[in-house]
């Protein structure tokens, strides 16, 4: 999938790694990545800039500390973050049920 | 040998940046320890180091463009300080000088003749300058973390620093106006208690450099292509 389409799904995609679990950077791409299949193909440095979007707005929390010798970031949703990611899936699913409708049917688009 | 293809992309990245040496040194140790664990996972694959290297530095994408999307976010967060600074420091500074002068001064004497009304219209002024500013940058730092998602980092940094120079000036024109209003009526007032000139001093010290770090934010926020 190409980066630009991605792009505005980021933070999304990032506060639904998170959810129910405290991640490192590299721990939340590799989740990014497999949860996707692979398919996900974004310049992994976005990654951070977006986390710290996400820390400003209120929605994910960081703490370093030290992982197997080395010292490590992690991210954690916060409560605010939960009800984002709450509004984020229930945006989608609305997205995808009115665009899936057109899209999908085959109906009058094909008769015009 | 390998180590090098991942120390320079990190040495370019960081000579690109300009922030809070703390926020800048936080970001590079993170994008390092993202290399070293990408680099580990493909020595797994069976890559070589070097190739191991070059393939996480080619993954975590080209240098200007991460460079950028750091910037704008070093940008925001000197705004957010700047904007702290203006809605902590200047009601506590006012504060502070309030009570220095009851203790070294006492009540404001009477003027040997009524002042006149644009006098007083200029220390009122004064008076609700840094009240205003503090506000104002107060309102700015909620209203940023509230639209934080929904506009460029950029564009926030700008609207920050913007917001923390206009206060600054603000707050140093009434501060300037009174001082020349006074000088002009009754210039004694000026130099009634040795302790508050001193006060006054490290005031406006403290708001021409709040008025920098303003200005720093405004280049922060400028130097993203």
């Amino acid at each position: 999938m190409k980066p630009d389409a991605l792009r505005g799904h980021l933070d999304a995609l990032l506060l639904a790694t998170l959810d129910g679990r405290q991640l490192h950077g590299y721990a939340i791409i590799e989740a990014l990545q497999q949860g996707s299949g692979g398919a996900l193909d974004l310049p992994t440095g976005t990654v951070y800039p977006a986390l710290r979007r996400l820390e400003r707005a209120g929605h994910v929390a960081s703490d370093w500390s030290t992982v197997g010798g080395r010292k490590r970031r992690t991210y954690r949703l916060t409560s605010a973050g939960r009800k984002a990611l709450h509004a984020e899936r229930a945006a989608w699913r609305e997205f995808t049920t009115v665009i899936g409708g057109v899209l999908g049917g085959g109906g009058t688009w094909a008769q015009t | 040998m390998g180590a090098d293809v991942i120390d320079r992309y990190v040495t370019d990245l960081g000579s690109r940046l300009n922030g809070s040496p703390r926020q800048v040194r936080d970001l590079l140790t993170e994008t390092r320890d993202s290399l070293a664990d990408a680099t580990e996972a493909h020595l797994g694959s069976g890559l070589t180091e070097q190739e191991a290297q070059r393939r996480a530095v080619d993954e975590f994408g080209p240098v200007r463009v991460i460079a950028n999307e750091y910037q704008a976010e070093l940008a925001v967060g000197y705004g957010t300080r700047t904007l702290v600074w203006l809605a902590i420091v200047l009601p506590l500074m006012h504060m502070a000088w309030e009570y220095g002068r009851m203790l070294f001064i006492g009540p404001w004497p009477a003027f040997a003749t009524p002042p006149p009304s644009w006098y007083l219209f200029v220390a009122k002024a004064n008076d609700l300058t840094n009240g205003i500013a503090s506000a104002v940058a107060l309102a700015a730092l909620v209203a940023g973390r509230l639209v934080a998602r929904r506009y460029d980092p950029k564009l926030l940094a700008r609207v920050a620093a913007s917001i923390g120079m206009v206060a600054v000036g603000a707050v140093l024109a009434g501060n300037l106006s009174i001082v020349l209003a006074t000088a002009h009526l009754d210039p004694q007032r000026l130099l009634q208690s040795a302790p508050m000139t001193i006060a006054s001093a490290v005031s406006w010290i403290v708001v021409v450099r709040l008025g920098l770090l303003a200005r720093r934010c405004l280049s922060c926020a400028t130097i993203v292509v």
